[in-house]
């Protein structure tokens, strides 16, 4: 066991994270479903709070093992510091402050709801429609703009040095950087004008009405049934007289993840498909001439130490069995280490670095078990780091 | 008789477990990455080659399954994949205007509607449209028998057959894929009346229907992907749907045995049997896993880890479904 005096962490001033920690008061991971986007963001956070920094996690489901050894035991929704005495029991001392929250998405939702619904009546209406109630966790990119939501108002608050941001499950990468538009689309967008007021019969001033539209609506409705088109009248209405300006509202909240102050962690595991992903989602960011900060590759299979020469005596020496069913069992496991190693530093070459503006890559090796505690999570971000302490 | 038939519900398959042959609708969902489209192909596989017509539906994902049937590009046209194999790639947009076409039937009506300008986005931001769009897609071709007709009474003895006899959904990776099976009920709930709802109500009566639709999960043999298969058996079983298989992907064949493994882990080893101590944990989550998984007491099939062979060539995905 490493005493508690060893785990203290010094980044060193050179390194990638250390020009991150400095320089930004976000740190957003992404990548595709399962690559370890909340241990990388609980990881980092961690790390930043271990140098001095007053840091924010902001985790989305984290694992129940993960958020039980933060401390989160009911797997509250407010924010919460970790305590001292937690970093102290797992020998990880930690010089500022680390607070964890956990986002929810539908009570984010309704908090908005809340906060500016004209009246007691209409408040009631959005949130008793059945529609919203599926809009408010089920609808595509709900989770990815409510997590902008919040981020947004927590950093206004400015409590924190520093801000690390999760992303939600999806399948595809580039949602995230979508989910604004989509909520506009699906609240304030013109087609939905269109509708609530093809619907409603209001408003034919603009032009966009007429004969045609008629025409159009009925058909939607032979498709929908008329009695859905009627609850999604309602509901529009009522969402847009809530939101007034809801396309700014994105706006502003979409423009707040190109700010200088925002970095782009691209979480990737060594498979093909999560690097090809990963790729991807770095073109795009490209595209919008958004900053591609650091790669962190997750779960590397590390070469394996050679086996040592004399394979029976040193089995002998740990105690171990060395009959030859199991020198060969040793043997075969090595050879199938070597094997996933190998393997996944091939599928690494796939990862497109841009040779003009490399971006770095840090990798952080498959650990034996699932990181679910602290001391877990500090051995993450030394990998991170590069450096572990003497 | 029919070959759908053939095989009565509830008989048991060449691995011992209820057969899956006799399944109408069979939706496939698990977290991201563990392993669905590879278990969605190797399963079409083994369907087909016990003499099953399969329609293998994707929804509209990033297509590789082409790759895991060594078949041409598969996109939203229905295509031939593989012998008794057909296979689509569900694009919302396309599938609703199929859907459209059906229902208007005449077609300066649809022209209106897919030429209005903000019919698209329009669609798109309908809560559940697209979800549907695409389950109802895949429910429909349920329906078709080889005349051309097309009939939701599973049970009728037709004489022309099912056009396919198993319709398989390669659900989506997000979340936990239930946001999708979900749709139909929502739809129930919001829309009182109307052909969306009707076929709402006949693809949900056939979902929940155990001799005839179910879902299968894919896991993983590992702590967190097991914790959260139980919750998603969960959710499904709450809305009462049959889960006829639970699928493990990526199982390792041991090399220790119970006690050697014990004696790994018990002690702190040289660098030069890391990798040994490494294996033995892993196959201690792994077994840990399993134990888990079995509280679930669902039909279990195995499929093994793939080392020395890419897991996604047609060779690998018809190694697999000898395991289904
Ligand atoms: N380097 C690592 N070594 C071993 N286990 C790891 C490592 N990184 C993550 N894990 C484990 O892998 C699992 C998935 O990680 P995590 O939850 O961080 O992924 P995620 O990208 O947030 O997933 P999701 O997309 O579902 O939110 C967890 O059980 C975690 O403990
Ligand atoms: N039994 C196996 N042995 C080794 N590798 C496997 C095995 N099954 C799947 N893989 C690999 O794991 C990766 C994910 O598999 P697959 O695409 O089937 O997952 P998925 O659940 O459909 O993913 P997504 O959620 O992204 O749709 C692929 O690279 C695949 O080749
Ligand atoms: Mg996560
Ligand atoms: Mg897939």
């Amino acid at each position: 066991m490493t005493s508690p005096k060893s785990r203290k962490l010094t980044i060193p001033p050179q390194s990638h994270l250390a020009k991150l920690l400095d320089t930004k008061q976000v740190l957003l991971c992404v990548g595709c479903g399962g690559v370890g986007k909340t241990t990388t963001s609980a990881a980092l956070a961690l790390a930043a709070a271990r140098a001095g920094k007053r840091v924010l996690c902001l985790t989305i489901d984290p694992a129940k093992r993960l958020a039980n050894s933060l401390g989160l035991e009911h797997m509250t929704r407010e924010e919460t510091l970790v305590s001292p005495e937690i970093f102290a029991r797992a020998g990880v001392p930690v010089d500022g402050s680390l607070t964890v929250m956990m986002l929810d998405t539908k009570r984010t939702f309704d908090e908005i709801v809340i906060r500016h619904a004209s009246s007691q009546k209409a408040r009631e209406a959005i949130l008793n429609n059945k529609i919203y109630q599926y809009v408010s966790t089920s609808l595509a990119g709900t989770q990815e703009y409510m997590a902008m939501e919040k981020l947004q108002a927590l950093r206004e608050a400015g409590t924190y040095d520093l801000i690390v941001l999760d992303t939600p499950p999806t399948a595809n990468a580039l949602d995230f950087l979508d989910a604004p538009e989509r909520m506009v689309e699906a609240i304030d967008s013109p087609a939905m004008r269109w509708f609530v007021q093809a619907f409603t019969g209001k408003s034919v001033s603009l032009g966009l009405l007429g004969k045609g539209s008629q025409l159009v609506l009925k058909a939607v409705g032979k498709i929908t049934g008329a009695a859905f088109l009627d609850q999604l009248a309602g509901f529009i209405a009522a969402m847009n007289d809530l939101f007034g300006g809801f396309t700014e509202r994105a706006k502003r909240v979409s423009e707040a993840l190109r700010g200088p102050d925002v970095a782009f962690v691209l979480v990737t595991s060594p498979e093909p498909m999560a690097i090809e992903e990963i790729n991807f989602f770095a073109d795009r960011l490209r595209e919008f001439a958004m900053p591609r900060d650091v790669y962190v590759v997750n779960r590397m299979h590390m070469p394996p130490a050679p086996l040592p020469g004399d394979l029976a005596g040193e089995l002998v020496g740990c105690g171990l069995p060395a009959d030859p069913a199991f020198q060969h069992a040793v043997q075969a496991a090595h050879h199938e280490a070597t094997l996933l190693a190998q393997r996944d530093a091939s599928h690494l070459e796939r990862l497109r670095i841009d040779a003009r503006d490399p971006t770095p890559v840090l990798r952080v090796p498959a650990f034996e078990n699932d990181v679910h505690d602290v001391g877990a999570l500090a051995r993450v971000g030394e990998a991170l780091i590069g450096h572990v302490a003497a | 008789m029919p070959t759908s038939t053939s095989r009565a519900p509830g008989s048991l398959g060449s691995n011992g477990l209820p057969s899956l042959d006799a399944l109408r609708f069979i939706y496939v969902t698990g977290k991201g990455g563990v392993g669905k489209s590879t278990a969605t192909a190797a399963l079409a596989r083994a369907m087909a080659a016990r003499g099953r017509r399969v329609l293998v539906c994707m929804t509209n994902a990033k297509e590789r399954m082409s790759g895991m049937l060594g078949s041409p590009p598969i996109g939203p046209e229905i295509v031939s994949a593989a012998p008794n194999i057909d296979a689509v790639n569900m694009e919302p947009r396309k599938c609703l205007e199929e859907y459209g076409v059906m229902i208007l039937k005449v077609k300066a009506l649809y022209k209106a509607l897919f030429e209005n300008r903000y019919v698209d986005s329009f669609f798109r931001a309908v809560p559940g449209l697209y979800e549907w769009s695409m389950l109802g897609k895949a429910w429909y071709h349920t329906t078709e028998l080889l005349s051309g007709k097309t009939s939701d009474d599973v049970d009728a003895p037709y004489a022309d057959g099912w056009k396919y006899e198993t319709v398989i959904v390669d659900g989506p990776a997000t979340g936990h894929g239930l946001d999708m099976l979900r749709v139909p009920r929502v739809l129930l709930d919001v829309a009182p009346a109307g052909p969306m709802r009707k076929e709402a109500e006949r693809a949900w009566r056939l979902f929940q229907d155990p001799s005839h639709a179910g879902v299968v999960m894919v896991t993983l043999p590992e702590e967190m992907p097991a914790n959260e298969t139980l919750e998603l058996a969960e959710g499904v079983r709450e809305m009462n749907l049959p889960i006829p298989r639970l699928v493990v992907n990526g199982l390792l064949p041991p090399l220790f045995q119970h006690e050697q493994r014990g004696l790994l882990l018990a002690r702190e080893l040289p660098l030069g049997l890391t990798s040994a101590h490494a294996r033995a944990s892993r196959e201690q989550i792994q077994e840990d896993a399993l134990a888990k998984l079995a509280t679930l007491k669902l039909p279990t099939s195995y499929l093994p880890f793939l080392v020395n062979q890419e897991p996604s060539s047609p060779q690998a995905i018809l190694a697999l479904a000898h395991h289904l």
